[in-house]
């Protein structure tokens, strides 16, 4: 879906509101918008609000073979998703231009500032190590995804426990969560990514711009730094031409808010860790509010099923007995067989012996359709394969279907007798689940 | 690695140079004859190429047609030989995307587009040996293949990238200096202005020290702008000469 | 055969985005699901129908790309949606159900299916009825176990999800996985269709309270 255009008379009005110094949610030039942090069930899993942005990130870990060139170094791959949800005008699939600028600017603040050490991710030098994977999906997209992606990878990253594994020589064990406490990933610093929007030519700036200012801005400048006052990573493109002074300026206030927010980090680290000792219930489903109109909550409710066994039976009663197959075989010659009457031989077959080799396999395509449908008869049917050709013991497996002139014929033909079978197997009225059904059946043959 | 410094007691760096100093930057304009426009740079040992095709009307994408100015088109891939190991995807990975996209806006800052209303610019660059300053060789490239195109700019796009090893900046990092893992910046300005296209900073860099790498970067462009530019003027006086004489 | 099942605690959260038409965030136990409905807007000329609205559902697993099986799960789901969205009334649109799993810990594809249908109405797009979905497992001794959690998925010999319209209670969807006899499937059915009446009574409730402020419900 596209985007809805922005009019004149609101791009006008927003650029007039900030040349007077005022921005539209009446914060200031500096101010950021309310951060909440929750966490989830699993370790590793947050959700980030900056406003109304809502971001998702999750962190797996996995056992992999390390690089050629970095045998004693594990891998950090960070995915952002543009997830559908999060604006019309992104769709699935493959990522936009901008997605990639974020999710480059991303992959440069975290892993290539080495916040993460990726020296404690080796197990065994040059066989396995661990590679971390982030993904982080944008769920709510209201301005500035940029710093509330930034925030939720690093939260998450810090958050993540990955399974402890023991090496004893050439064995390695890798234990459960049951087993032994799961190890930290070990964050040598937290980077944040401060987002400031230009306009008029440099003129203006702000922080933490909404989607509106978004639009109307000029370009955009990513500061990523820690608390160290290091700059992790800087990115200012956008086709818009700034003076040294500015971009001076601009890191001095990323240092102020860059403290800000991480304390607030922390401080939610701090509480969820707490919450996990005491053994308290953590995770999304718990953290609904309860006490807004939107929010509506249920506790466990018991559900009495004694009718259900009862009308089931019931049900079954009434359908009736099952047909059972037809399978009484009719061999006309090696290799073709009849089942079910009033059928036109069109084989060809004359009443002298066919010698051939593939004709077990031609049985076996005729009468696939029945076999896969119920088990019953393919058992009945191998004696009779055996005493025609007892050296043909791995043609069950082949696939070879040799076609014959008759062969369309034949097989059409044999359609009424399939969908006898299929009515007590199932009671769907989806096609793509009746095929599933057959299917599922044929596998546990 | 260990063992190599980047910087010797004598403050000579790997390749020789002081921290100071600028690769030697050879260009020529001219190079294809089909292209409107087109440039090759060296700069140590990074060559690149760049083609400029435009203005011309807009082909594909009739969507993408703006009423009142030119849509600048880049692309930007690196030959499989250009690097120690053979890159198996010369365009497409992120990387390449990354750059084509930041190409393209800062030729979108600098090219005077409105004077080209529905009409497509296309810059192709293309990395032939990359060792360390990929993307400020493309611009450079491409400033001089726009030019060799005729098409007007506001003023030259110069790049240029420094860094901060052993509490030192240094101008114009290589690959090795590169791959030491020290923090680097890339600033691509217009030199006259001293105006800001393009900044990109990798790696963890003190923000007491941003003034100074910043100070030096931009004292580098101002030097490739001084080398760009001799050189446009010899060829522009050489053409004309050979214009005149004919 | 158990007579007293349970069905885990469940809660939803309705509208908590602000760009989607609608959305919704489903809980049951400790799978959570958000879903989020645009539309009917614009549709694509490859995929428009002249006389019907085009569904379409993107279900976004948490880690890695989606692959096939999240495919499958698309096709379930949008089939559910479609016998239940009245598409004949938008016609030439598109409406666009997207799925994001937050947390998932059994019953995932009827906590998916009720998530879609709070945002549908979230959304207010007009529905026949609503969509309650029920996941039943079978333990490898026969018992039916209602709504169950990630532990008790992994040990059961089939897991059977139904999915019921609200006024009739018939049968909508029907999606199955591992081995059961005929008479399995049809207690599993009544059992799922009894539990359903509960979800039911639950989305009653939270429209009722949502809207309690605007209207006065008359009990």
């Amino acid at each position: 879906m596209k985007e809805v255009p922005m009019s004149t008379c609101e791009r006008e009005f927003i650029l007039s509101a900030i040349r007077d110094r005022k921005r539209i949610d009446g914060r200031q030039t500096y101010d950021y918008r309310r951060l909440k942090v929750a966490f989830g069930m699993e370790r590793g899993c947050c959700i980030v609000e900056l406003g109304d942005t809502k971001v998702l990130a999750q962190v797996s870990g996995k056992i992999e073979q390390p690089k050629k060139n970095r045998p004693t170094e594990g891998s950090i791959i960070i995915n952002l998703e543009l997830s559908p949800m999060a604006s019309p005008a992104f769709e699935p699939g493959r990522p936009t231009e901008s997605g990639i600028e974020m999710n480059r600017i991303l992959e440069r603040n975290i892993r290539d500032s080495r916040a993460v050490d990726t020296e404690s991710l080796c197990i065994v030098a040059g066989e396995k190590v661990w590679c971390i994977r982030a993904d982080i999906h944008v769920l709510n997209d209201e301005g500035n995804i940029m710093d509330a992606a930034s925030i939720a990878a690093i939260t998450a990253l810090s958050h993540f426990r990955r399974p402890d594994v023991s090496v004893m020589g050439e064995e390695v064990t890798v234990h459960s969560p049951e087993d032994r406490d799961p190890v930290p990933l070990s964050v040598h610093h937290m980077p944040v990514c401060v987002t400031f929007a230009f306009f008029d030519q440099g003129e203006f700036l702000l922080v933490d711009p909404t989607r509106s200012e978004e639009r109307v801005m000029n370009g955009r400048m990513v500061v990523g730094m820690n608390m160290h006052r290091e700059i992790c990573t800087l990115m200012m493109s956008g086709g818009m031409l700034l003076v040294k002074e500015q971009v001076l300026r601009c890191s001095q206030i990323a240092t102020v808010k860059v403290a800000e927010i991480i304390e607030l980090i922390q401080k939610a680290l701090d509480k969820d860790a707490q919450a996990r000792q005491a053994g308290e219930k953590c995770g999304f489903a718990e953290s609904v509010p309860s006490n807004k109109i939107t929010t509506n909550k249920k506790e466990p409710t018991s559900v009495d099923t004694t009718a259900a066994a009862q009308h089931a039976s019931q049900v079954i009663q009434e359908a009736g007995p099952v047909d059972k197959p037809v399978s009484n075989m009719l061999v006309q010659a090696p290799g073709t067989v009849q089942i079910g009457e009033g059928l036109v031989n069109t084989w060809q077959v004359d009443d002298e012996d066919m010698e051939s080799e593939e004709d077990s396999t031609k049985k076996t395509a005729t009468n696939g359709r029945e076999a896969v449908a119920v088990s019953k008869p393919t058992e009945r049917k191998r004696p009779v394969k055996t005493v025609s050709h007892a050296e043909d013991s791995g043609s069950e497996e082949e696939e070879k279907v040799v076609l014959y002139q008759g062969d369309v014929e034949m097989k059409s033909t044999e359609e009424p007798d399939a969908t006898t079978l299929k009515q007590p197997t199932s009671s769907n009225s989806d096609k793509p689940a009746k095929k599933k059904g057959k299917k599922k059946k044929a596998a546990q043959k | 690695m260990a063992g190599l410094e980047i910087i010797s007691d004598q403050g000579y760096r790997i390749d020789g140079r002081r921290s100071s100093e600028l690769r030697k930057v050879c260009a020529r304009m001219g190079v294809f004859t089909q292209a409107d426009g087109s440039a090759y740079i060296e700069q140590g040992n990074t060559k690149a190429l760049a083609t400029v095709y435009g203005p011309h009307e807009m082909r594909k994408g009739r969507g993408k047609i703006q009423h009142d100015r030119a849509v600048v088109n880049c692309q930007f891939s690196m030959a499989t030989f250009s690097t120690g190991e053979r890159k198996s995807r010369p365009k497409g990975d992120r990387r390449s995307q990354e750059m084509s996209m930041h190409l393209r806006q800062t030729f979108e800052a600098v090219i005077v587009t409105e004077l080209f209303p529905r009409s497509q610019i296309d810059i192709y660059v293309q990395i032939l040996q990359a060792d360390g300053g990929n993307y400020c060789a493309c611009v450079n490239a491409a400033t001089l293949a726009v030019i060799d195109a005729g098409i007007p700019m506001k003023d030259y796009v110069c790049a240029c990238t420094a860094g901060f090893i052993q509490d030192s900046p240094l101008l114009d990092i290589s690959y090795v200096e590169e791959s030491a893992g020290a923090p680097f910046l890339t600033v691509a300005m217009m030199p006259k202005s001293e105006q800001i296209v393009l900044l990109e900073m990798n790696s963890r860099l003190h923000a007491d020290n941003m003034e100074k790498v910043l100070d030096l970067a931009t004292q580098g462009c101002k030097d490739v702008f001084a080398v760009l530019d001799r050189h446009v003027r010899d060829h522009v006086s050489e053409s004309h000469a050979l214009m005149t004489a004919s | 055969m158990a007579t007293e099942q349970t069905l885990r605690s469940f809660g939803c959260e309705q509208n908590l985005l602000s760009r989607p038409d609608g959305s919704a965030n489903f809980t049951q136990g400790d799978t959570t699901v958000l879903a989020a409905v645009y539309g009917p807007g614009e549709v694509k000329m490859s995929e428009e129908i002249i006389d019907k609205a085009t569904l379409r559902v993107i279900f976004k697993p948490k880690v890695g790309l989606p692959g096939c099986a999240e495919k499958f799960q698309e096709r379930v789901l949008r089939n559910t949606c479609e016998s239940v969205v009245l598409a004949t009334l938008h016609p030439r649109s598109a409406i666009n159900i997207i799925l994001q799993i937050i947390q998932d810990s059994g019953s995932l594809l009827s906590c998916c299916v009720n998530a879609a249908c709070v945002a549908l109405m979230d959304a207010a797009v007009p529905m026949k009825c609503l969509v309650s979905a029920v996941t039943c497992a079978l333990t490898e001794e026969g018992q039916i176990v209602l709504d169950p959690d990630s532990k008790q998925e992994k040990e059961s010999s089939a897991v059977l999800t139904f999915a019921f319209d609200s006024r009739e209670n018939n049968v909508i969807t029907c999606s199955t996985k591992g081995c059961y006899t005929p008479e399995q499937y049809q207690e599993s059915l009544s059992a799922c269709r009894e539990a359903s009446k509960n979800i039911s009574s639950f989305f009653r409730q939270a429209v009722e309270k949502r809207m309690s402020k605007e209207l006065k419900v008359k009990t």
